[in-house]
């Protein structure tokens, strides 16, 4: 691990800024997150069935929650109609193995690659939209989708019922069918996704999203081409999103409408903003709020809104910056 | 051969009019004042050259080349830089850093050079490189934009009001600054409504009023215009009629 953690602490030291190298102890940080992603390899050998499938969701939505991370905490701009994309994803996936009988495997690009197109083409009129009305628009594609889907979008999106039946996916010839394959799977692909987010940190694009974030006049006054890098964001936020739609089409075998509605963008929404914008664990952490704590007190598991939503007040107000902010912009 | 050629350029927010019909010109090497009060239209002609706002009607020509559509990135990238009004410095970042986001549409390779003239240039950014630009003073806040700005090696600068909100000896030191980047071959095309310090730089002088150029000149015979004098330099009003109308 640490001959990957090298070049990235060089491009830090040769043209990085401190908004990122100011992460003390980054390191550290890096090695305790691998390390807790090691242990969370041998949860279907801790728990029974039910936890497995919960640590299933928690990494898939924690993938959906990173990609809305990309639109909203990182390049700042309000994504309401996430759950949209990971609709989007989940259906191409359904779509292609129910009805055309394609494997799991192949369906992953064209997952990515139609939801990430669709947040492109529906980015590139939305860009210039500012913080609230970007928000009212994208809840209106949000609203389209589950409509869409809703009607049998050309006799192929199953109606309200929406697509049952989907398959397992196969890998070398394993049949992935167990709960604890499954949970591996969703596992494996978080960890790629975190590093991903990791490198996008890093990189040229992740610090054109900050300083455009920060000041978006000064960063075009630069020669930052705003609309280019917000309409990117987007993309790569709605393709990650899709590729998590997949792995949910998997673990659920079935996609309908109702599991993306507003209602599931506002949550994403809402676990961004309360786990701390631009924050991998935060929004892990965010995550895990949402979907783990209420099976731990799974009496009180119809609370869970009730008690998410007096949480998001009292963070908002004692700590607007979210449970466990972006190191860099504390300072 | 003029660097800079704008005609007839009208700008709307809206319904309203900022600009009504725009024409000058800025020749290489020349330093060109814009005056004018608040509310003048100063600022969006400015954003307008930088394509940060697009014209209604009008063109501008940079260099024999329309760039009136032109998104900012690529006026960037052609060689028209900015330092905005209210300067606009990355406060979470160093000096240092400033200065390379300044270079940001250039290679790396070329990077260093440019920045061994802002610090000849500014010797206080040197100084104070790596230090957060949100713990600077105005005035050192406004040198780094303007060294910012150089960072891309613009060929004309655009400079917003460099001397706004700042004490007079700041403004000198910032304005002789201004003048030595101007020797070293920039063009600088300079909006200011602190007309003195800006007519003592410039070689000519536009002023505007109301979205419109009402007086246009040379600096020195501006600055010995009644009409200048009344409106901006505090001299005394001797008919007691509107200004320059």
């Amino acid at each position: 691990m640490d001959a990957k953690l090298k070049p990235l602490s060089q491009s830090v030291s040769i043209k990085g800024d401190t908004l990122f190298s100011r992460r003390i102890g980054l390191k550290g940080a890096r090695r305790i997150a691998g390390g807790l992603w090691v242990l969370g390899l041998f949860v279907p050998a801790l728990f029974d069935n039910a936890w497995i499938s919960i640590a299933a969701i928690f990494a898939i939505y924690g993938i959906v929650a990173l990609s809305e991370d990309i639109i909203l905490g990182r390049a700042g701009m309000f994504d309401m109609g996430h759950a949209g994309y990971f609709g989007i994803g989940a259906y191409v996936t359904a779509i292609l193995n129910v009805t055309f009988g394609w494997p799991i495997f192949a369906t992953i690009p064209f997952a990515i690659l139609v939801s990430a197109g669709v947040g492109a083409l529906l980015a590139a009129p939305l860009i210039r939209l500012r913080g609230d009305y970007l928000l009212v628009a994208t809840i209106g594609f949000n609203a389209i989708f589950v409509l869409a889907m809703r009607n049998n979008l050309g006799g192929i999106t199953g109606g309200s019922g929406g697509i049952t039946d989907i398959g397992v996916p196969f890998l070398f010839g394993f049949q992935l069918a167990s709960q604890s394959a499954m949970f591996w799977l969703d596992w494996v692909v978080l960890g790629i996704v975190l590093v991903l987010m990791r490198n996008l940190d890093a990189s040229e694009f992740g610090r054109t999203l900050r300083y455009l974030k920060q000041d978006e006049l000064a960063s075009t006054t630069l020669g930052v081409d705003s609309r280019m890098v917000k309409t990117l964001a987007f993309a790569i936020g709605a393709g990650l999103a899709g590729l998590a739609g997949t792995l949910f089409a998997v673990q659920i075998s079935t996609v309908s409408p109702s599991s993306f509605v507003f209602t599931e963008s506002v949550t994403l929404f809402a676990i961004v903003i309360v786990g701390g914008q631009g924050s991998i664990p935060g929004v892990l952490l965010g995550t895990a709020l949402m979907f783990i704590l209420p099976q731990i007190f799974r009496d009180f598991a119809q609370y869970r809104y009730l008690i998410f939503g007096f949480a998001m007040i009292a963070v908002m107000v004692l700590r607007p910056q979210g449970l466990w902010p972006q190191r860099s912009v504390r300072a | 051969m003029s660097l800079l050629d704008i005609a007839d350029l009208r700008v709307n927010y809206g319904q309203i009019e900022a600009l009504k019909g725009i024409s000058l010109t800025v020749s290489k090497r020349e330093i060109i004042a814009i005056l004018g009060a608040n509310g003048a239209g100063k600022t969006t002609l400015m954003r307008t050259i930088s394509g940060l706002l697009l014209p209604r009607s009008g063109t501008i020509h940079f260099d024999g080349v329309g760039i009136t559509k032109l998104g900012a990135d690529r006026i960037v990238r052609r060689g028209i830089a900015q330092s905005p009004e209210g300067r606009r410095v990355f406060g979470t970042l160093t000096v240092l850093e400033n200065l390379r986001l300044g270079g940001f549409t250039r290679p790396h390779g070329e990077i260093a050079g440019s920045l061994d003239f802002v610090m000849s240039m500014f010797p206080r950014l040197a100084e104070r490189r790596g230090q957060f630009a949100g713990t600077l003073s105005g005035g050192e806040q406004q040198m780094l934009a303007i060294g910012r700005a150089l960072m891309a090696k613009p060929r004309l600068l655009l400079l917003d009001e460099p001397s706004l909100g700042l004490a007079p000896i700041i403004v000198q030191a910032i304005f002789r600054s201004l003048r030595q980047i101007a020797r070293t071959g920039v063009t600088v095309l300079l909006v200011e409504q602190n007309a003195r310090m800006a007519l003592k730089l410039a070689d000519r002088g536009y002023v505007l009023e109301v979205g419109r150029i009402v007086l246009t000149g040379e600096a020195d015979t501006l600055l010995g215009s009644s009409e200048i004098q009344t409106a901006y330099l505090g001299g005394e009003r001797s008919d007691g009629a509107s200004l320059l109308s």
